[in-house]
This record gives structure tokens, sequence and C-alpha cells, in this order.
């Protein structure tokens, strides 16, 4: 029941609550969601790093007629994204204002988000998985729908749902697929890992199950629903949407994509197109970022890039590569809300977003500039903070495979201190410009954001604590 | 034989077993009695709701009576053959019995709103259900023909019921004519057939056609013609054209009926003559069959979009379901037919769910179903609102909702059973409908519009209720309903 609780507690959480009178909202929000968290991370301590399989499992029939089972566990893989996910959600739950209209609604919403992609993560079924995987759009479409910011976002909204719902909806040829086409009539994950298809099967069923995780990685050239969904989501939606959501696609490419389909080989060997499309994200995903001037876009941008880490280091093949992608998924989730929240508050404080329009913030908001300055350089993968080593392991597996691909991948790391280095130095430095900022960021907010810098220095200086985790687990779950 | 020499066979004893086997038609069709003798009796002052009440009393009459026999009798032939109480028949007697409940619930302060005759449409509405039931239960051709000329002869009166109203006039008009024309289609083929085989009991087709008849041309012609009228009925293209102005001509509450039962109807009589008659000539009409889904899944999601009228959204959604349902049939087996059960069933919630709602919308003047009618739901009334989110959400597919879940069903037997290809076009097409179905989501949950609040009737709140909770329920808990599918799908489903 332990599982079961950490998606049906929010969900649940969530119903209520957007009935409820708005001012009780935000506080019943954080406690359920510290709840949450509370339970994952009970799970997360308890854990058993030796063991190789699913843990804390649940399984019921669901559908007999079909052998469709409710099964939940967690690995060495999904544990750290369910616990990120908890996190995130109650950072996301703090840092909504209690002025904002319907604000009962927008956080009932955002726990069953939330609920949804902690399903995705615990699901080790894979009609399970994917009713988490539909669902969780459900709240994302209303939200970004009903509380997005600019000025069209509901045809943001319509075009985040139908890119996505491209790639999930032949995902489903996919699931069905597995079952038919193996003979064995299962959707157990476990027991799909062992018995693989023919090749020509393989090589179909990979492109609808990659589609889709390319969809919503975003994977270059799928990623046009990016800039336009995260521009039109509000901050408080975008620390889980961005932080969480993107990594769902990661998470179904290193959980199905890998070990369910050893040998995608057909026309062309899908194992070289996807560290290729990866290499691409990175480089184009850095490019495009040096070219925006809305800060937000520049952070969108540089997501585009760092996910192409993660999928370069899921598709060496080899345990570094894996690990390091395991690794950068949370560091990603941890560097983007943060870099989100800034922007947003820099946002707050001066009425723009433009970077050319601001200068010369640093003197007069002395305690932002100092946590942003730590952002920052853990985006840009200094040593000492957490993206570094995830990066770094990304790249020396994507070596170990084919030079060639860390080769240009490292392009991706020059480039990140280029966009970075000047938004931040055009903006906290350099002649002042027009009135100023209204004030420094407020004492709640730099609480709002200690727990991530904490972890950004943690994993940065001490990556065993959790990689140690991984090593055994990864192996089990990916390589018999 | 003549008659003479049948009558003294025929006892007492084989009329009472044969009456059993048709009991759920038997007594839905006293109540209609009933209900026309007390619609002439009472005064009208007094007249209004009785009739209702009546009707309401006698569906679930006869769906009491369905679902005792299901538990506890055995099913078999009746009347030599010419019809059957099986569990086939039995889970669309629960099914039609069930609609016609919600129908009623809906309709009564619809009928009053606009200042109609109450009486006349509930016993239509019986009359039609008797003769879906009918043909669930039709095992000869000639049964098949009367099943479906007493559903359609009912509807083509209830389409113009709304007599002041012009385009209420122009649907009777235009579904008597089209559907007639089906109806030349289904007959011609069947004769054909008959000619062919030289018997209009199903199960004696299905037996003669295995041997040398198989190869008769005759037989070809005739199920190309049948598929075409059958295709006229589900409202499946490029027969479909009737469907959206009908639609959008007739009373909703008329349109939420037919939406869902004709089409059932329909699809039962498609399994009963081509899997239950002509299993050896599969390949031929799954051929045709397959032609007609994927155009079905095109057009319809196609044309849909563009739609301003909800009725005609619906109508053309119809036609895109009515497409993903034939993949079922063609898959045919255990899976395939339990399928299509299981989707007929839960289709009957999230379709005439979301025609309920739009029903509510009616002025004293008429209809009221432009997408822009629907803005502004949400403050008017939430729970509604939220009721018709998830009813597009479920013919849209998301999971956790039944459209989900039976289509699951439906593309699992596909794919099993070789169609890819279908159920790829019909994920593509999938993506498509996603489109015009959160259209109409936008003006409910939009801020500006109409704010005077949305009054529903008891009755119609109850209705739309429970279609709501049971489109969610049965999906979260597919497996009672899944069951009892591969038990109606028993006759044909095999082991």
């Amino acid at each position: 029941m332990t599982l079961t609780a950490i998606w049906l507690l929010p969900l649940v959480g969530g119903i209520l609550i957007a009935f409820i009178p708005p001012r009780f909202a935000k506080w019943l929000g954080v406690l359920v969601a510290l709840v949450t968290l509370g339970i994952s991370g009970g799970v997360a301590l308890a854990f058993a790093p030796g063991y190789h399989g699913y843990q804390f499992t649940e399984q019921v029939p669901w559908i007999p007629q079909l052998h469709v089972f409710y099964h939940l566990g967690v690995d060495g893989i999904s544990i750290w994204l369910v616990v990120l996910n908890a996190l995130l959600t109650v950072i996301a739950v703090l840092a909504t204002p209690l002025t904002m209209r319907n604000v009962n609604r927008f956080i009932g919403l955002m726990l069953a988000m939330s609920a949804g992609m902690a399903g995705v993560f615990l699901a080790v079924d894979l009609v399970l998985f994917y009713v988490f995987w539909e669902a969780m759009l459900i709240p994302a479409y209303f939200l970004l729908w009903l509380f997005g910011e600019g000025e069209r976002p509901a045809r943001a909204a319509i075009k985040f749902v139908l890119f996505t719902l491209t790639g999930s909806l032949l995902m489903l040829v996919g699931v069905i697929g597995e079952y038919v086409f193996t003979g064995q009539q299962t959707f157990d994950l476990a027991k799909l890992a062992t018995i693989a298809p023919s090749a020509n099967i393989q090589f179909g069923l990979f492109f609808v199950f990659a589609l889709a995780f390319a969809i919503k990685t975003p994977l270059f050239p799928f990623h046009s629903w990016l800039p336009s969904a995260y521009l039109a989501a509000p901050t408080p939606m975008l620390v889980t949407f961005a932080g969480v959501m993107g990594k769902a696609g990661a998470y179904g490419f290193l959980r199905i994509a890998v070990p369910l389909f050893p040998n995608p080989v057909g026309w062309w060997d899908w194992r070289w197109v996807i560290p290729s499309l990866a290499v691409a994200a990175i480089i184009w995903g850095a490019l495009m970022a040096i070219a925006q001037r809305d800060m937000k876009l520049l952070v969108a941008y540089s997501s585009v890039s760092h996910m192409g880490f993660i999928v370069l280091g899921i598709f060496a093949y080899n345990v570094q590569g894996q690990q390091g992608a395991i690794l950068q998924m949370v560091n990603h989730g941890i560097i983007i809300p943060a870099l989100f929240l800034f922007v947003a508050w820099i946002a707050d404080r001066t009425g723009t977003r433009d970077r050319s329009a601001l200068a010369g913030l640093a003197p007069r908001m002395p305690v932002m500039a100092g946590v942003f300055t730590i952002v920052v350089l853990a985006a840009l993968g200094l040593p000492g903070l957490n993206s570094f080593v995830g990066e770094f392991m990304t790249l020396l597996g994507a070596w170990e495979r084919a030079p060639v691909l860390a080769a240009i991948g490292a392009v991706g790391l020059v480039l990140a201190p280029v966009y970075m280095l000047r938004m931040f130095q055009g903006a906290m430095y350099g002649e002042p410009v027009g009135q100023g900022p209204s004030g420094d960021i407020q004492a709640g907010q730099l609480a709002l954001v200690t727990p991530l810098i904490v972890l950004m220095f943690a994993i940065g200086l001490y990556p065993y604590a959790l990689t140690q985790l991984m090593t055994s687990v990864a192996q089990a779950g990916l390589y018999k | 034989m003549t008659l003479a020499e049948v009558l003294p066979t025929y006892g007492w004893s084989q009329a009472l077993a044969d009456l059993g086997q048709i009991s759920p038609i038997a007594t839905l069709l006293g109540f209609m009695l009933f209900a026309i003798v007390a619609d002439l009796v009472i005064p009208p002052k007094r007249r209004s709701g009785v009739v209702a009440m009546i009707a309401v009393t006698g569906l679930a009459y006869s769906l009491g009576t369905a679902a005792y026999r299901w538990l506890y009798e055995q099913g078999g032939p009746a009347y030599s053959g010419m019809a059957t109480g099986d569990s086939f028949a039995l889970f669309f007697d629960v099914l039609f019995a069930s609609l016609g409940i919600l129908t009623v619930a809906i309709s009564h302060s619809y009928l009053q709103k606009r200042g109609m005759r109450e009486g006349e449409f509930h016993i239509l509405m019986l009359g039609s259900i008797i003769g879906m039931m009918v043909l669930a239960s039709a095992t000869s051709l000639v049964t098949v023909f009367l099943g479906l000329e007493l559903l359609s002869i009912a509807l083509y009166i209830a389409s113009g019921f709304a007599r002041d109203d012009n385009r209420s006039q122009e649907a009777a008009a235009k579904y008597l004519l089209v559907g007639g024309f089906a109806s030349a289609f289904v007959l011609y083929g069947m004769a054909l057939v008959y000619g062919a085989a030289g018997t209009t009991l199903i199960p004696e087709i299905a037996k003669q056609v295995s041997g040398t008849a198989a190869n008769n041309p005759l037989l070809t012609l005739g199920i190309v013609l049948m598929g075409v009228g059958f295709a006229f009925k589900v409202s499946a293209a490029p027969f479909h054209m009737w469907t959206p102005d009908v639609y959008q001509g007739a009373p909703i509450p008329v349109t939420a009926f037919m939406s869902v039962g004709t089409k059932a109807a329909a699809f039962a009589m498609i399994i009963r003559v081509f899997a239950g008659g002509l299993p050896h000539l599969a390949p031929e009409w799954q051929a045709l069959l397959a032609f007609v889904a994927a155009t079905s899944m095109v057009v319809g999601n196609l044309m849909a979009i563009t739609q301003s009228s909800l009725k005609r959204l619906l109508a053309y959604s119809g036609v895109a379901q009515a497409g993903y349902v034939l993949i079922g049939v063609i898959a045919g087996g255990k899976i395939g037919l339990a399928a299509v059960l299981y989707y007929l069933f839960v289709y009957m919630f999230m379709n005439f769910g979301a025609f309920a709602v739009v029903t509510l919308l009616a002025g004293p003047d008429g209809d009221r179903d432009r997408l822009s009618d629907l803005s502004g739901l949400y403050r008017r009334n939430w729970p509604m609102a939220v009721l018709m989110t998830i009813f597009m959400l479920s013919l849209a597919g998301f999971p956790p909702t039944v459209g989900f879940f039976g289509k699951l069903f439906l593309f699992t037997a596909g794919v099993s059973a070789g169609y890819t290809w279908l159920v790829v076009l019909a994920l593509i097409m999938s993506v498509v409908s996603v489109y015009y179905y959160v259209r109409v989501l936008v003006p409910v949950w939009s801020t500006t519009g109409r704010a005077e609040p949305l009054r529903a009737s008891p009755s119609s709140t109850l209705a739309i209720v429970l279609s709501g909770v049971l489109s969610v329920a049965l999906g979260l808990y597919p497996t009672t309903l899944l069951v009892a599918a591969q038990f109606g799908a028993l006759p044909y489903g095999g082991p």
C-alpha cells in the first residue's frame, strides 16, 4: 500500500482541494505534498541497494482477460524520480502565489498532475504505465490552458497535447504489439525484458515507443511544442512540468525502449539513430538558447540541450552512460526549476524577462545575485556542483560507445557557458539601466530554493551516495 | 408444411417456452400496449408523467426479466428458429432497456419545456426499443428485417416530433427516404442470399454456404448489398450522409437515443448475419467492412473538426466511432466480439451523457446546440461542466475513462487478428479526434457567455450523473462488464 499511497494521496487530495475555499487550499496542498514526500523519502531510505529487481511491489489482477495487473514497484532507476517528483511538488505548491485566481483549482490540478507522474515511475505493468502516461496529460492540459500566461495559452496547450498524443497514441500500438507479438500475452515489464520478439518486429515497436518518448523528452526535431508550452506555463507549474515531466520521456527510453528491444534493427539500426538525434538536440538546444533574448525561452532551450545529454547517456549502452543519465535526470530536475524560479522573480521585480533590457541588478539585489550564481554555475556544469558529475559520466559512456558522439556532444558543454554566463553577466553586472528592481528576493523565496541549492552541492561533492544505489540495479534491470 | 399441419403440434408448453425465450420483448410489448391505453383513457390534464412512469416501469421490468434469464435460465432458439433468447440477445436487451430508461429520464422535462405531447413520445420510444430487441434476438433474415423496420419506423416519426420546427420535419423526411433506401438494400441482399442458400434461417444458411454454394456470385452480391444497408444503419462512411442532418434536426432526446440505440442494434444485426450466417465467407465481408471502417474513421474525424453545431459534431464523431467498433467486428472471435459488446455498452454512457448535457441547454423555442451555447457552463452549473468534460475525454479515449479501455480491447483484438494497419490508422485519427473533443471543452470552461444558473430536473441530473460515474467506474473496474460481454459474445465468439 505504500507505493499506492504515493500516487493516490495527491490525487485524492487534489480532487478535494479543488472544491474547498481558496484560502485553505495552499496550506492543505502543502500538507498533502509534504506527507507524500515523507512517504517517498521513507521508501528511499528503506530501499535495499543490493537487491536486483523491483522492491515494495504490489500486484493485484486488474483486467484478468488481458492479463493486465495493477503492479507497482521501484528500483534504482525509478526511486530517485519518485522522490524528485514529491520534492518538486512541495516546492511548486509553496511557490504558488495566494493571489492567483481559483488558486484551489490550480493546486488541485498540480497535485493531480504530480500523481500521474508518480504513477508513471511506479508502474511495472505496461498498460498501467500507459494509463498514467496519458492521464497526466489531462491536468497538464487544463493547467496550461486555464492558468497559462501570455497571449494565447489555449493554443500552446492544445499544441502540447496534440504533439504528445501523436506519439503516445501510436505507443498504444506498441503496447498492444508487445502483448501480441512476443507470444507470451503479458504486459509485465520484468517478464517482457526477458523475451524479445524478432528483429523486424522490434524495429517497428521500437519506433512507436521511441517516437512517444522522443516527443515527451523532447528530442530534436520533436521539440517544437516545448518553447510555446514553457512560455505559457505559470512558474509554479514549470517547477514540476519542466522538472519532472520531461524526465518521463527519458525514463521511458531507459525503462522500456532499451531493455525491451535489445536488437531493433531493420532498415536501419535505431541504436545509432537515437544517440545521433540526442547529439543534435544538445547542439541545437544550445544554439537556440544563445539566440534568445527572453530569459524564460533561453532556459527552455537550455533544457532541450541538457535532455540531449541524458538520452545520449542512455543510448551509450553501458553502465557509466546510463548511471550518468539517471543522475543527470535528477540533476536537471533540481537545476531547471531553480532557473525558472529565478527568471520569474527577476521578472517580478523588474517587469521584464528580456535579458538585453536588464543590467546591473547585482548591486541592488545582492542576495539574489549570490544565489543565482550558484544555480547558473550548476547549470553550466562547474566541477563541484551536481551537473558536472552527470554530464561527465554520460560523455564518458558515449566515448566508450563511439568517440565521435562524445566529441560532438562535448561542444554542448562549451556552448552552455556562452548562453548561461551571457545571461547572468548581462543581467547582473554592467551599467544599471532603467528604474531598477523593486527589491531583493524575500526570505520565503530564499527558503524555497534552499533545498535545491543544498542538493546541488551535496550531489556535486558526494555523487556516490546516489550512484551506489544505481549501479547494481541499473545493471540488473537492463543487462541480464 | 402448411399452417394446419403445424398448429396441432404447437402445444401450450411449446408456446410458453417460446414466449419465455423472448420474455424481455414480450413484457415490454405488454407495457407499451398498456401505455397506449392509458394515454387514451386518462384525461389530458392528469396525463402528464403517467405514461413516462409506465414506460420506465416497463423498461425496468424488461431489464429485470433479461437479467433474470441471463443468470438463471438457459437461452435457446424459439419459434422454430426464427428468434432466440441466447446470451447475445439478452446482453443487448439489457443495453436497450437501460438506454430507454435514460432516455425517458432526460426527455420528461425537455418535452415539457418545448410543449410537446409526452405520451406519444414515450410510446414511440418503447416501440423503437422493441424493434431493437427483436433485431438482437433475430436468427432468421425475416425476423431481422422485421426488427429493422420496427425500430426505424418509430424513429422516423420521432425525428419529426417537433412539428412546428422545419428542421425537424426535414430530418424526418430525409431519414425516411434514406432509411427506406437502406432497408431496400438490405432486403435485396437478403433475397439474393436466400436464393443462394435456400433458407432464411441464419444457422441453416451457415450450413448451406459451407459447401459448394460458397462460390455462388449471388452470395457475394448479397453480402455487398446487405453490407451497404448495414453501413447505412450504423452510419458508417461512405453511407453516413444522412447522419448529421438527421441528428441535427431531430429533437435532442431522440438524437441521443438513436445515436446509441440504432448503432448498437445495427451492430447486433451485422454480427448475427455476417458472423452467424456467413462465417465461411469471412474474407469477403471482412474486406468490405475493413474498407468501410477505414473510410469512416478518416471521414468522420476530419469532418467533425469544422462543425459548429454540437449535434453535427457528435454525429461525425459517431461515424468515426462506428469505424473503431467495426475493427472489433472484423477481428471477430472471443476477444473481438467481447470488445465490441463492451464498447457498445460503455458508448451508451459516454455518448448519451454528452447529448443529455446538451438537452439541458434547450429552450422553449428549440434546441440550443451550437458550441457557443455551451459557453459559461462551468459558471452556470459546475457539476454538469465536470461531467461534460468526462464525457468528452472518454469519447477521445483518455484513460482512466471507459473510452480508453474500450479502445484498448478493440485494438488488441485488431492487432491479434492481423489488422495492425487498421489499428494504426485508428490511432492516428484518434489524435485528430482529440482536437475537436477538446474544442467542445473550451466554451464549457470559458469565463464569458451566459451566467444565469442552468437548472436540471432531478431525473435528468440522475441520468447524467449515473452516466458520468459509470463512464469512469466501468473503466477503473472493467472486469465484470468484460466477463458479461464475453458471455454475451459466446454464441459467435467460440470458447
